[in-house]
């Protein structure tokens, strides 16, 4: 915790989101305990709450580190339309108490999609930074890692958590793994602290007009 | 062990959780090494090269150091061995004994030793030519061109031409000289290696860029080539070409045109116009 406050001086505020997410994720924890004790009723609104304010996180985030501007201004209508389709699933669907499965299969293969984009931006541009030692390319990863491992879980949860006792079990190890795991790389992400950036001038030089040699 | 213990209808859900989450997993890891490689491969590519081009500039450098200790050591034998011996011969002419000769002899002496004396201004004017020449610094770089076609076209084996579409503004004293360096060993180049027929050169201005093109019929190199014999070649020609084009934050190419027929050198150069002073001293 200290160690995460002395980070929150940062003036990156990407590193601020992914500060905001950590603390969050740790609230959620606490959270999913309580609920489950005493509210078990409720702790599909807790998960339903948690899809929502991850991507929203992870879009901020990813705003904050993009350097392309179309992809900066895309952001936002993604954030809208995912926020519209998760509450319509939350409300109408699921009717707020069932996983959302379906939310968090499409949150994980949006953030799949958006991780997979910076790691090609990262492998076509030419920075001689090496791609470890930014904060971004541990975030991106983490996110990455974690999603595509709690994938299948997520989608499968909606139609077995409630039947299979098995299935719980499962969830449960499954969940806690990626989630520790998750928790390494984000304090790997925040042992660094340099963001990448390049520009590449293309100039094409044909001047045959301005020099024709006929007289 | 209760992660393992499950009813049968649920076993094959069991193994799609398993081995979808191994497999996304795997597949998560995998993305991420061949980023990782992939870069440690560009950066290792880009280190390479910036060496080679350290390389390079250490020996443009060392060609450019030579070319003017080349340039000093003609200098040193043109006066040592020309104008040297002449003056010592006019000294001879002019020595302490003439006094004591009859007045023909003094009169015969003197009009050898000032013979010897104008042919030591001249050589001396040669050499001076040679380091700048006096149309490039009096009448620009236009005049300077022509004045070295008209000596190429006076031997009769090639045409040689230039025109300067926009001549009108001149460049400063050390661009102009640059450039018609540049020129000059482009020239010089072809007349000996590329057994061209005709020569020639043209000029225009594209907002803050002069352009130079020389075409001409003979063996020409291309740009793959002229880096490779910069690279390689020992001689110190296009080496100085580079160094005088670096000098000048300017660009060369060597292309041939769509047709196959006419290989061209194109310089590119930014305009530093000639500065007042300047034109007030000339």
């Amino acid at each position: 915790m200290f160690f995460l406050l002395f980070k929150l001086r940062t003036k990156e505020k990407s590193l601020r989101v992914i500060f905001v997410y950590i603390i969050y994720c740790s609230a959620n924890e606490f959270l999913t305990i309580y609920f489950h004790a005493y509210h078990p009723e409720k702790l599909f609104i807790l998960f339903s709450v948690f899809t929502i304010v991850e991507f929203s996180l992870f879009c901020l985030f990813y705003f904050y580190i993009t350097l392309n501007k179309k992809i900066k201004i895309l952001i936002l209508p993604v954030w809208v339309l995912f926020l519209l389709f998760a509450a319509l699933d939350f409300f109408v669907v699921n009717k707020m108490n069932d996983f959302d499965s379906v939310a968090s299969g499409v949150e994980s293969i949006l953030i799949i999609l958006m991780c997979i984009y910076y790691l090609v931006v990262q492998i076509k541009g030419s920075n001689n930074l090496l791609v470890y030692s930014t904060t971004g390319f541990w975030i991106i990863i983490t996110f990455l890692i974690y999603l595509c491992g709690t994938f299948f879980l997520y989608i499968m949860a909606e139609n077995m958590i409630n039947k299979d006792r098995a299935f719980r079990v499962q969830y449960i190890v499954i969940n806690s793994a990626f989630n520790i795991l998750k928790n390494i790389l984000l304090s790997a992400a925040m042992l660094m602290n340099t963001s990448p950036g390049s520009s590449q001038i293309l100039k094409n030089d044909d001047r045959d007009d301005l020099l024709s040699f006929k007289l | 062990m209760f992660f393992l213990q499950q009813s049968d209808h649920t076993i094959g859900v069991s193994y799609v959780l398993i081995f979808g989450t191994i497999g996304m997993f795997v597949m998560a890891i995998t993305l991420v090494s061949v980023v990782v490689f992939h870069q440690r491969r560009v950066i290792k590519f880009n280190t390479q090269l910036q060496k080679l081009e350290e390389e390079k500039q250490q020996m443009l450098l060392k060609a450019s150091i030579n070319f003017q200790e080349e340039e000093r050591q003609r200098i040193a034998a043109d006066l040592h061995d020309d104008a040297g011996p002449l003056l010592a011969t006019a000294r001879l002419y002019l020595n302490e004994n003439l006094i004591h000769q009859e007045p023909a002899v003094q009169l015969q002496s003197i009009f050898s030793a000032k013979q010897i004396i104008d042919d030591s201004i001249q050589l001396i004017r040669n050499i001076s030519h040679s380091l700048m020449p006096p149309t490039l610094k009096n009448f620009g770089l236009e005049s300077a061109m022509k004045d070295l076609f008209d000596k190429i076209n006076g031997s009769g084996v090639i045409n040689a031409s230039a025109r300067f579409h926009d001549n009108r503004e001149r460049l400063n004293d050390e661009q102009e000289l640059l450039i018609f360096r540049i020129l000059q060993e482009l020239v010089t180049n072809i007349i000996k290696h590329s057994y061209a027929g005709f020569i020639h050169l043209t000029q225009n201005v594209q907002g803050n860029f002069s352009y130079f093109r020389i075409h001409h019929d003979g063996k020409g190199i291309l740009q793959p080539e002229f880096e490779q014999l910069n690279y390689n070649s020992t001689g110190l020609g296009l080496k100085n070409i580079e160094s005088r084009i670096k000098v000048l934050k300017g660009s060369i190419s060597f292309n041939i045109d769509s047709t196959h027929t006419y290989y061209k050198v194109t310089i590119e150069v930014p305009r530093e116009p000639v500065n007042k002073k300047a034109i007030h001293l000339i």
